[in-house]
């Protein structure tokens, strides 16, 4: 028992439980900052009856409170990965292969991109003319995005994310 | 870090901090030397105006520019006579004058449709204003004439005054000032205060400010009063527009507590921010300044064009 009267070792074993309920094949989105899984999981582009579990304010050492998505027989794409990281910086992301993490990835928002979102400023260029907007990361917490034709900074809870993934 | 021409050949210029301080003073040295420059080197150069949003002041000024340097315009001055009102794309339209000239201004109400044009074209893009985002031109003429009329361009005392909210030109000149050591003062109705996010950037790049109710109190340690005029266009309410359109007006009263170095700056048009009684004085700076301009503008156009050498020194 340590001085805030938990055992870390029982908070440890509670987050195992959600960790690794039995995924054969799949994606463990890790490290969501709480609050965040239900808009993460609705950028992803799944297949129509794709199994998806969402745990929402669970327990976590690193983060106190954290967010998790299990997706059964569904590896994410680059840029659903990139969205995730704009929703959720630090995220880690667990591509799982035969019950056991084949692949992990610490998620970290690009630098620089093209599309993801689209801009906010209704009078900037990219509507009219059509083109995916381009964007670099002004700041990282919020994570900021400023659009390199209009120079409008977009802070992640305004961010508008593109359909077409 | 040593500036030379050759660092503006082929370059756009899209926004101010694409500048560096020290190419920013190296195009102000060249506008200094085209003054009163009669030499042609633009001689057979076409530069392509389309003006995709009415601004006489800036093609006037830019058209004298080409003219003065022995060069041809090409161009319209409003969308009704452009291609845009059968539903062109810019991209298309400025891949086919990019054909037709040597250099495209460019201005346009769409914000970032002088950086989408950029990347689309191999020459050099200036843009003339691409709705309330950047005009760098203005900015660059409003240091030449700072420093012109003051004698230098570091350490100045630097008053805004009027519409600092809306204000392009106040945004783009506060945010390159902190590369020469300016102070500032702010002096506006609180509806019209600079948006915080241009707070933000005076105080990270460590630059001094304050914000003022009053005009007249500003002025006694000041260098430079630039005014700005209240935008009718900018207010949905008639009434709102009309109590804060004379909020300030500079007359020969508020400018005596001015100290005797002190010019005055002003993008114009003016409305009755600055009263007729003022233009006299020494202090007025701001018909010089559209003056300025076409100089500045010379010295741009043929920095971009690489023959900005040509002319005897
Ligand atoms: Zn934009």
């Amino acid at each position: 028992m340590n001085d805030s009267g938990r055992d870390p070792g029982a908070a440890r074993n509670r987050e195992n439980v959600y960790e690794v309920s039995k995924l054969d094949r799949g994606t463990v989105i890790d490290h969501l900052r709480a609050g965040t899984a239900v808009r993460a999981a609705s950028v992803l582009r799944l297949p129509p009856s794709c199994p998806m579990m969402l745990g929402v304010n669970l327990e976590s050492e690193r983060l106190g409170r954290k967010d998790i998505i299990k997706i059964r027989h569904y590896e994410l794409s680059e840029e659903e990965a990139a969205k995730v990281a704009l929703i959720s910086p630090d995220a880690t992301l667990s591509i799982i292969r035969d019950f056991s993490v084949a692949q992990k990835i610490d998620l970290h928002p690009p630098i620089a991109f093209r599309g993801l979102i689209r801009c906010t400023n209704d009078v900037c260029i990219t509507h009219s003319e059509g083109i995916r907007g381009r964007f670099f990361v002004a700041s990282h917490d919020p994570v900021t995005a400023a659009c390199e034709y209009c120079g409008r900074h977009i802070t992640a809870d305004h961010f508008e994310f593109e359909k077409n993934a | 870090m040593r500036v030379s021409e050759q660092d503006f050949v082929g370059r756009d210029v899209i926004t101010v901090s694409d500048f560096r301080r020290e190419e920013i003073l190296f195009l102000l040295d060249t506008a200094a030397r085209f003054e009163n420059e009669t030499g042609t080197p633009l001689a057979g150069r076409v530069i392509a105006a389309l003006f995709f949003e009415a601004s006489t002041r800036t093609r006037l000024s830019f058209e004298s520019a080409v003219g003065r340097l022995g060069g041809t315009s090409i161009g319209f001055a409003e969308a009704g006579a452009s291609s845009a009102t059968k539903g062109e794309n810019l991209s298309d339209t400025v891949r086919v004058v990019e054909g037709y000239s040597d250099l495209l201004l460019l201005r346009h109400p769409l914000e970032g449709a002088a950086r989408l044009a950029a990347e689309f074209v191999d020459i050099p893009v200036v843009n003339c204003g691409d709705g309330a985002h950047q005009h760098p031109t203005q900015t660059f003429v409003d240091l030449y004439t700072m420093r012109r009329e003051c004698g230098r361009l570091d350490g100045l005392h630097v008053v805004f005054c009027g519409d600092l909210r809306f204000g392009r030109a106040v945004h783009s000149l506060v945010s390159v000032l902190a590369l020469f050591n300016a102070r500032v003062t702010l002096v506006s109705p609180s509806f019209l205060r600079l948006p915080a996010e241009h707070r933000h950037t005076l105080e990270s790049n460590g630059v001094i400010y304050n914000e003022a109710p009053d005009l007249e109190s500003s002025l006694a340690e000041a260098d430079v009063l630039y005014m700005t005029r209240v935008q009718r266009e900018r207010f949905t309410d008639p009434l709102e527009y009309e109590r804060f359109k004379d909020t300030y007006t500079l007359d020969l009263n508020v400018l005596k507590r001015a100290s005797d170095q002190l010019a005055i700056l002003h993008p114009l048009p003016r409305v009755n921010e600055i009263a007729r009684e003022v233009d006299g004085q020494s202090h007025a700076a701001y018909f010089r300044q559209a003056h300025y301009g076409v100089a500045v503008r010379k010295a741009l156009l043929a920095l971009l064009l690489g023959v900005a050498g040509e002319v005897p020194k």
